[in-house]
């Protein structure tokens, strides 16, 4: 299962790219991103998405620094990976260990049978935010489609 | 000074491992880079997101340099803390990365 390294530009699609402003509070900027996906018809249980998404930050913040946010969980609850995309203009404050409040938001589900799917992911859009040019572009786009073509270039 | 270290939790270098890692890395005034050991340029051990982006799954070997008066105590207390086992069980939860 690891050589099928899941495809970015199938995962993140543009009805997931938002460019509304999220609740300023975490645990509600992470219930505005997974109503996202809900709304799209990729989380077939809520609760239990949220509850996964809760459990992780419990464990350690996915505020990963460099004003950046990645809420993710493992869960039955969606049937494909997917990818959750929101800017906060105010900033959200994420418990991240450099202070920065997260700016851009990146939520990822991927099936509990995905193998190392998650990691896969987790580590080429990390990779890719680390380029400050990335996360620049990221925050000037201003259409759901400059943002999309930003990060399937970056990650590719 | 460098050294090559297997990586046991069952997170791999994701989740608390990554941040305890990262915490323990800020601690000493040495440098400390950090890299999957086959390959990839070495990152910021001191930054989550670079962590985060080398993607290490737990039994994968990484790469640990250190620059700096306290280089060796750094190596020390990465070392132990990648190679120790979490008490808690993964298992527990089916969120955890």
């Amino acid at each position: 299962m690891t050589q099928t390294e899941p495809e970015i530009d199938a995962v993140l699609i543009p009805e997931l790219i938002t460019l509304e402003e999220p609740p300023e509070e975490k645990a509600a900027a992470i219930e505005f991103l997974l109503d996202r996906a809900v709304d799209a018809g990729r989380v077939t249980d809520r609760e239990a998405a949220l509850e996964a998404l809760l459990a992780r930050e419990e464990e350690t913040t996915t505020g990963v620094g460099m004003g950046i946010g990645i809420p993710h969980a493992k869960t039955d609850a969606v049937a494909e990976p997917t990818i959750v995309f929101a800017r906060s203009s105010a900033g959200i404050d994420f418990d991240a260990m450099d202070g920065e409040p997260a700016t851009l938001l990146f939520m990822l589900l991927v099936p509990a049978e995905g193998g190392e799917d998650h990691l896969e992911l987790l580590s080429s859009l990390s990779r890719a935010l680390m380029h400050d040019d990335v996360r620049e572009r990221l925050h000037e786009a201003d259409s759901k489609a400059a943002i999309e073509e930003t990060i399937t270039e970056a990650v590719a | 000074m460098e050294r090559t270290v297997t990586v046991v939790p069952e997170d791999g270098l994701h989740a608390r491992p990554a941040a305890t890692f990262v915490e323990t890395a800020t601690e000493f005034d040495a440098d400390v880079r950090v890299a999957p050991a086959d390959g990839d340029e070495p990152v910021d051990a001191a930054s989550m997101l670079a962590v985060t982006s080398l993607g290490v799954a737990s039994g994968e070997d990484v790469r640990l340099i250190a620059e700096g008066d306290d280089a060796e105590a750094a190596l020390d207390d990465l070392e132990e803390l990648l190679t120790t086992p979490e008490t808690e069980s993964a298992a527990e939860s089916s969120s955890g990365t």
